[in-house]
């Protein structure tokens, strides 16, 4: 084995990485050899002066700033570990990228909607289309209705104003008022009897007509029977 | 004779027991626990100067050093997955950052050096004054030794020096070192045979031969 060759795995020899064949070839040529033995006993040497290199303890400030250090982001890993706080971090952050987007846009995009607001004031009066707001054929009021007895009274038959009167047949349309008393009535057929007439005098009880809870005036017809006269 | 080359190569890797528990520190680092950080810095804090001290040969580099070291180990604990020891992971960040602070030095401060300042003056104050504390004849021996091997390291390629505070001054296993430094094991011999040589043949006769550790054979008396 060449001394060159030997020189070169001292180093290992050194560390203890040579296989039992390599570290017993390699120390019977340091037996032999002065001059490899003297390169293993430099290098073992050196070695054994650069462990014993001094290892200086760590600056005290150097120490004190480690431990503020540490502190500082074991507060900040707790505060991103908190759910709520995470979330008003990731919100904070959306606010701020949005706010940073948008503050160039701002005021482009105000500018912009307040003159398309103005240019489609000044459009709509020339505007036309097809409207017609006076007919409201759609719209029937309810017709309000008074309440009274249905029937005979009087030999007579009370019915609702919209009611077509016989023809032939006597009739007259009362007005009743927010008191369910007949306040006018008008013949609307035939001719007014002596039985028609006791009736406006003396009028069966009405209730008034009522609009969401309220009074109103109203009308009924009023239709007399015809008696035959079987005494004839 | 042969086998004090052996007896005194003892290697002096520790720290062994502590690695077990790395996985369980890294997720109280995770959550938070306050005496996570406490242990992490307490195990790691003094290597790691030692470490960027001996790789950069300055107090104050290896003092911000440290200081990026443990800022990345606390931000960035979420991405140690336990693949390696949670030493080797901080020892690697030492290196890169110990790296990245001598580049940057040699782009700028030496340049400040050599422009605003006569060599001479930058000599701290207490390399100035004699010191009246003169330690015995054995001790001031050593220490000019020490001083001469710390200079050497300095002037030393960093990629073999690297490898040999690792190995040497760090104690660490070749498969430590070279997952630290991302190279094959190979790589790692050869970077540390070349070290020790660059340096034996820098420090060619300075060196005390130790009794202990004398591997020549005596001539007959």
């Amino acid at each position: 084995m060449s001394c060159e060759k030997v020189q070169k795995q001292i180093s290992s020899l050194l560390d203890r990485t040579l296989t039992a064949g390599e570290r017993e070839g390699v120390l019977a040529h340091i037996e032999s050899c002065r001059e490899c033995s003297a390169h293993a006993a430099s290098l073992e040497s050196l070695r054994t002066e650069l462990r014993s290199l001094s290892r200086p303890p760590i600056p005290e400030d150097l120490r004190a700033r480690l431990r503020v250090m540490a502190s500082h982001e074991r507060e900040r890993r707790l505060v991103r570990l908190s759910l709520s706080s995470r979330m008003t971090d990731w919100a904070e952050r959306a606010r701020l990228c949005f706010d940073n987007l948008m503050r160039p846009l701002a005021l482009p995009f105000a500018g912009g909607s307040l003159m398309a607001l103005i240019t489609f004031s000044l459009l709509v009066p020339s505007l036309s289309f097809p409207h017609n707001f006076g007919d409201q054929s759609w719209f029937k009021p309810p017709i309000p209705e008074s309440t009274y007895v249905p029937g005979v009274v009087h030999n007579a038959w009370i019915v609702r104003s919209d009611i077509a009167v016989p023809q032939g047949m006597n009739a007259v349309e009362l007005t009743i008022d927010e008191q369910g008393k007949v306040r006018d009535y008008t013949v609307a057929g035939g001719s007014l009897t002596p039985d028609l007439q006791s009736i406006i005098m003396l009028p069966p009880p009405f209730r008034p007509a009522t609009v969401l809870g309220l009074p109103i005036p109203s009308k009924v017809k009023v239709i007399e029977v015809m008696v035959p006269n079987n005494r004839s | 004779m042969t086998t004090s080359i052996l007896d005194l190569g003892a290697d002096r890797i520790a720290e062994t027991g502590a690695e077990g528990d790395d996985l369980r520190l890294a997720e109280a680092l995770r959550q938070g626990v306050e005496g996570a950080y406490e242990e992490l810095l307490n195990r790691f804090q003094q290597p790691v100067y030692n470490l960027a001290l001996r790789l950069l040969g300055d107090a104050t580099e290896a003092s911000d050093v440290v200081q990026e070291v443990f800022l990345k180990v606390f931000r960035n604990i979420g991405s140690f997955r336990g693949h390696s020891t949670l030493k080797t992971w901080i020892y690697r960040i030492t290196v890169n950052e110990a790296h990245n602070a001598r580049r940057w030095f040699f782009r700028h401060r030496r340049r400040e050096v050599e422009l605003d300042t006569n060599p001479e003056d930058t000599r701290h104050w207490k390399e100035a004054i004699p010191d009246r504390r003169r330690s015995p004849y054995e001790v001031a021996v050593e220490r000019e030794q020490h001083v001469m091997i710390e200079a050497a390291l300095g002037r030393m390629n960093p990629i073999f020096r690297e490898a040999v505070v690792l190995r040497d001054i760090t104690g660490l296993s070749y498969e430590e070192i070279a997952e630290i430094l991302n190279v094959s094991l190979g790589t790692v011999k050869s970077r540390i045979l070349r070290g020790r040589e660059a340096l034996r043949e820098q420090l060619a006769g300075s060196l005390s031969i130790r009794p202990a550790l004398r591997l020549v054979p005596k001539t007959a008396e």
